[in-house]
């Protein structure tokens, strides 16, 4: 049974439904969010060209686990290259150069910075795509054609309803909070 | 938010600054359409002709890559004493002119200066291709660069690992490192801004393909959380990286017991000549760019005489750099030190020392006064003198350095081939072409930061109590 739900994970009855509601302004979508929030509906989502100031807060979003990744990412590349370095010059093939010893920790230093740094960043990048859940080209929230001014000049809110909602009562309250576009999509069946 | 206020706090908005961050008055919408709109128009005829000479250029830049690899090194000049010359300058040069890009998108970022905003993107994109020029010389000078591979600690047959305790190695990790964070960097800091392209493009080829790079960025307030974290955290990592990198290049001479290369002076004089010759790139393309693509509204006045201030004070710090070099090759009373400072000045190579001279620590100083910060033909001619002054630079510290050394028996001379000229101007001619695609494609300023930009200038409290600004 679940194994067949899962299956059809892309039949059109299962997909998700959001209501999409645009705003005149930032501070009226992070508004709205508060009251949207305030009546139940906790599935929401902010849509807006820049970082909208105290959007997070709005969401009810904590802090974000970004650090932490690059953090074990940066210490990842550290001893990975400090202990690379160990192991091929001092251990695995020790060549005498200058009467150096085959273990040099002033000579190490800089490629452990280097990789330090490489792994934090890419553990950074690609972190964030894994949070973002990007690449994902394709999105229901993409069915709206007016919803590409989410990137340019709009500042929507959408709102996932849960499963057998008609989505009804999310509009009338983002209607009622001052919503100037609003829309229901539904995720295609393709 | 009423018009009038909105046009009073853009305009006026800071009652010390002579000019505004951001021309008029702007919101999301016309942002949108005007800072996109070079990127939707047809190329001109100046963008054509500039392409054509570019792409030329690069083709030349083949044609020395092919000469090099089918007759080997010896089609340079390089000779012995003079093993390291014209593709080492310009591997210095080149690298040097990518740090003003991360200094502006990292450094001026964690400070929190807005100017940088207008400029970053810029300054990214000449970062990105200024590294891949300058790894093109050190990888041509091994002579066998399909070998190359062999710098990287890869388990081969050979059972040989690099040797960790050169600072060769060193600078193959650093460029490595510098140009993978900096794409990264600026990819990221693209994505909103490809999203942006996508959802205002018109035909659908273009939705498409701006779609595909974009990578279904939406916006999200859930994306925008994590994103803003991201950014910072790379931001932070890039700045003790671009300082890593020159510091380590600056190995590659100090490390060595060559007279006039080993002094500890040379990591931080080297850091700063790549940020004074960098910014001084980013104002030789800046000022042609931002009148030919319309960006006179958020690439102001402003922007360009902080960069020039800039300038100014990295030319200080190079000049310093020359003084000392100079005052502790004579206080050493070591006589090879002082030789090489000497025959430096009066020796055969004297020309471009006095070169160097002039434009590094003389130009610079018309920056003194505002005419000239604030005068764009003044700025566009010293941005190029100094361009110069730093290839100078290197040439005076690597050429001059090694052409006479500790035994006048071995001593010679450095002549340039044709191929060493036509492989530094075909990385211009390459540089270039990169440009000028990316200004054609994508946008020239960062969108979505700007746009966050003029909302919080909106947002700015009452003029006269502002006194910090740029």
């Amino acid at each position: 049974m679940e194994h067949a739900a899962e299956h059809h994970g892309h039949a059109a009855p299962v997909g998700k439904t959001y209501v999409l509601a645009r705003f005149e302004s930032g501070e009226a979508l992070v508004d709205a969010c508060y009251k949207v929030r305030e009546k139940g509906f906790e599935t929401i989502d902010t849509h807006s060209p820049y970082p909208l100031h105290g959007g997070d807060e709005a969401l009810g979003l904590g802090r974000s686990r970004v650090p932490s990744i690059a953090l074990a990412g940066g210490l990842t590349g550290m001893f990975g290259g400090y202990l690379m370095m160990v192991y091929m010059n001092a251990w695995n093939w020790p060549i005498n150069v200058g009467g150096r010893p085959p273990h040099a920790p002033p000579s190490f230093i800089p490629i452990t910075f280097e990789t330090t740094v490489l792994l934090a960043s890419l553990s950074i990048f690609f972190g964030l795509l894994a949070l973002m859940r990007l690449p994902q080209p394709y999105h229901a929230t993409f069915e709206h054609e007016g919803f590409r001014s989410a990137v340019n000049d709009g500042f929507w809110l959408s709102v996932a309803l849960p499963p057998g909602s008609d989505g009804k009562d999310a509009a009338a309250l983002v209607s009622q909070l001052g919503a100037k576009e609003i829309s229901t999509v539904k995720e295609s069946a393709e | 938010m009423a018009a009038a206020e909105h046009a009073a706090a853009v305009s006026g908005a800071d009652a010390l600054d002579t000019y505004p961050l951001l021309v008029g008055k702007q919101d999301n919408t016309t942002l949108t359409g005007n800072l996109l709109a070079h990127v939707w128009a047809r190329p001109d005829k100046g963008w054509l002709l500039s392409f054509m000479i570019a792409l030329s250029g690069s083709g030349a830049l083949v044609l020395a890559i092919t000469v090099t690899l089918v007759e080997g090194i010896g089609a340079w000049g390089n000779n012995i004493p003079v093993g390291w010359a014209f593709d080492i300058t310009n591997f210095v040069w080149w690298i040097g002119i990518g740090h003003a890009g991360t200094l502006i998108s990292a450094i001026l970022f964690l400070f929190q200066q807005r100017w940088r905003t207008a400029i970053n993107r810029f300054s990214e994109a000449m970062t990105i291709f200024a590294v891949m020029c300058a790894g093109l010389f050190p990888l041509l000078h091994t002579g066998r660069p399909w070998f190359a591979y062999f710098m990287f600690p890869y388990p081969s047959t050979l059972e040989m690992w690099p040797q960790f305790k050169s600072p060769l190695i060193w600078d193959v990790f650093a460029v490595s490192t510098y140009f993978t964070v900096s794409v990264l960097f600026w990819y990221l800091g693209l994505i909103p801004d490809l999203a942006s392209l996508r959802d205002a493009s018109k035909s659908p080829i273009q939705r498409r393909l701006y779609g595909i790079f974009a990578l279904g960025w939406r916006g999200s307030g859930r994306h925008w959380h994590n994103y803003k974290v991201g950014y910072l955290l790379l931001a932070g990592l890039s700045t003790p990286l671009v300082v890593s990198v020159h510091t380590i290049v600056s190995f590659d001479f100090a490390v060595a017991l060559i007279p006039g290369w080993h002094t500890t002076i040379f990591p931080p004089y080297f850091v700063a000549g790549a940020v004074f010759s960098g910014f001084a790139m980013v104002m030789s393309w800046m000022v042609p760019a931002r009148h030919f693509l319309g960006l006179k509204h958020v690439i102001t006045m402003r922007h360009l005489e902080n960069m020039n201030k800039i300038i100014l004070a990295t030319g200080m710090l190079v000049s310093y750099g020359y003084l000392m070099e100079h005052w502790i090759a004579w206080y050493s009373g070591n006589q090879f030190e002082w030789f090489v400072f000497f025959n430096r000045a009066t020796g055969p190579y004297r020309g471009v020392y006095y070169l160097m001279l002039f434009c590094n620590v003389l130009v610079p100083q018309i920056f003194w006064f505002k005419y000239f910060r604030t005068s764009i033909p003044w700025m566009f001619i010293a941005s190029i003198f100094v361009n110069i002054g730093m290839w100078c630079e290197r040439f005076v510290i690597i050429v001059t350095s090694l052409h006479r050394d500790f035994l006048p028996a071995a001593w010679d001379m450095y002549y340039p081939t044709w191929v060493d000229i036509t492989l530094f101007l075909g990385t211009i001619g390459f540089f270039s072409t990169c440009f000028l695609l990316f200004l054609k494609f994508i946008p020239a300023v960062a969108v979505s930061e700007v746009k966050e930009l003029n909302e919080e200038l909106r947002h700015r409290p009452a003029p006269v109590t502002v006194v910090t600004g740029a």
